[in-house]
């Protein structure tokens, strides 16, 4: 299709956008336009979407500009509130990863240095007996004497605490996701 | 000199804004009479248009309820916004231009999220107008043509011929050359042109018979 521009086509758009086409226009202008192609189907066109943009407007029922400035606010808030989690997040993960480092590296240290209780044969047998450990520190523990054990206490400590630390990592993720 | 102001708040709260009324620390005046006077602000400019653009949405995408959701988003989006113009500062008229811009971006999204299919690909029964209201002579003639068009054809002609929009201006919304635009709209103003004579001559033999 060929582009064909009429040079009134500017003088036609603005009377019909002041509301003066056809009443304020010359009778040579309004000749023009019904021998012209391009200013015709100006005309033609911009009378019935103007009339159609009239009726749309009276149909239309905005709801309250409160309602609209309460629904962004709220919007800005939770973006807020995902901005300032967004470090802490990083921060946790940092912070667990370190703590990881921190436990394979003193296990390997250990491991190294010949400790008996970084090896796998260690810990296999620390299972195997670890119902009766278990029951005979229940025993003492109920019968309210002193376990003179003071490391075993320690490492059930770490482990429950280890525990909570994972359970409510774990936690924060899934809500999270 | 005037007095050090007091630190109410912890840098990290000054980016959250007041949502419940009451349950944040209190504004200090200069803020709160900003915030009031921006509202104001903003209530006149949504007064003046929101018609306009649920005209815009209704027209292009043909449903009156999707217009009603996609301009309320529209105004959120526009209030959220980071660099959005300001309505003091930068004026209406390019406030206007933005939040027009917003909603073809949002007719686009929806247009585009149904199917993986290019926008033109969508069949017009899609966009059909399902309204029994009632009609007038200017709607029983522009509505079968405007059907017949592709939607960005509707929506560069609602822009040129209804908002009354420059090319320039017409190009920032749709996001698209200016150049292009010229060619577009002369193209879909020749077509629709052609439709409503067609649509004209076809009122005018039924009514003749």
């Amino acid at each position: 299709m060929k582009l064909t521009s009429c040079a009134n086509e500017k003088e036609v758009r603005e009377l019909i956008t002041r509301g003066c086409w056809p009443a304020a226009c010359t009778p040579e202008l309004r000749a023009h336009v019904s021998a012209c192609r391009a200013c015709g189907d100006l005309v033609l066109v911009a009378q019935a979407f103007r009339q159609a943009r009239a009726e749309s407007t009276a149909a239309a029922r905005p709801v309250s500009p409160a309602l609209l400035l309460w629904r962004a606010e709220l919007r800005r808030h939770d973006a807020a509130m995902e901005r300032i989690g967004r470090p802490i997040f990083g921060a946790q993960i940092f912070a667990f990863a370190v703590m990881l480092v921190a436990a394979l590296g003193f296990a390997g240290l250990e491991a190294r240095e010949g400790a008996a209780w970084a090896t796998w044969a260690f810990w296999r047998d620390w299972l195997a007996q670890l119902p009766q450990a278990a029951a005979a520190h229940w025993r003492g523990w109920s019968s309210g004497a002193a376990d003179t054990s003071g490391w075993s206490w320690m490492v059930l400590a770490a482990a429950a605490a280890s525990l909570l630390l994972l359970s409510g990592a774990a936690i924060f993720l899934a809500n999270d996701q | 000199m005037a007095p050090p102001e007091k630190q109410t708040r912890m840098p990290w709260e000054l980016t959250l804004p007041e949502t419940w009324p009451g349950a944040g620390h209190p504004l200090d005046a200069a803020s709160a009479a900003d915030t009031s006077m921006e509202k104001e602000a903003f209530a006149a400019f949504y007064a003046r248009s929101a018609k306009s653009l649920w005209a815009y949405l209704t027209r292009a995408s043909s449903d009156a309820a999707l217009a009603d959701d996609l301009m309320q988003e529209s105004y959120v989006r526009f209030l959220c916004a980071e660099r959005a113009p300001s309505l003091t500062a930068d004026g209406e008229a390019a406030a206007r231009l933005y939040l027009f811009r917003i909603a073809t971006n949002l007719l686009r999204d929806h247009w585009r999220r149904p199917r993986t299919a290019c926008i033109e690909e969508i069949p017009e029964e899609f966009f059909a107008s399902g309204s029994n209201a009632r009609q007038s002579e200017n709607q029983i003639l522009l509505e079968p043509a405007l059907r017949q068009m592709k939607p960005r054809e509707r929506q560069l002609l609602w822009l040129a011929h209804a908002e009354g929009y420059s090319h320039r201006e017409i190009a920032q919304i749709m996001g698209l050359g200016t150049a292009s635009i010229r060619l577009l709209l002369f193209r879909a103003r020749r077509k629709i042109a052609t439709l409503l004579r067609a649509g004209d001559a076809k009122e005018a033999e039924g009514r003749r018979w």
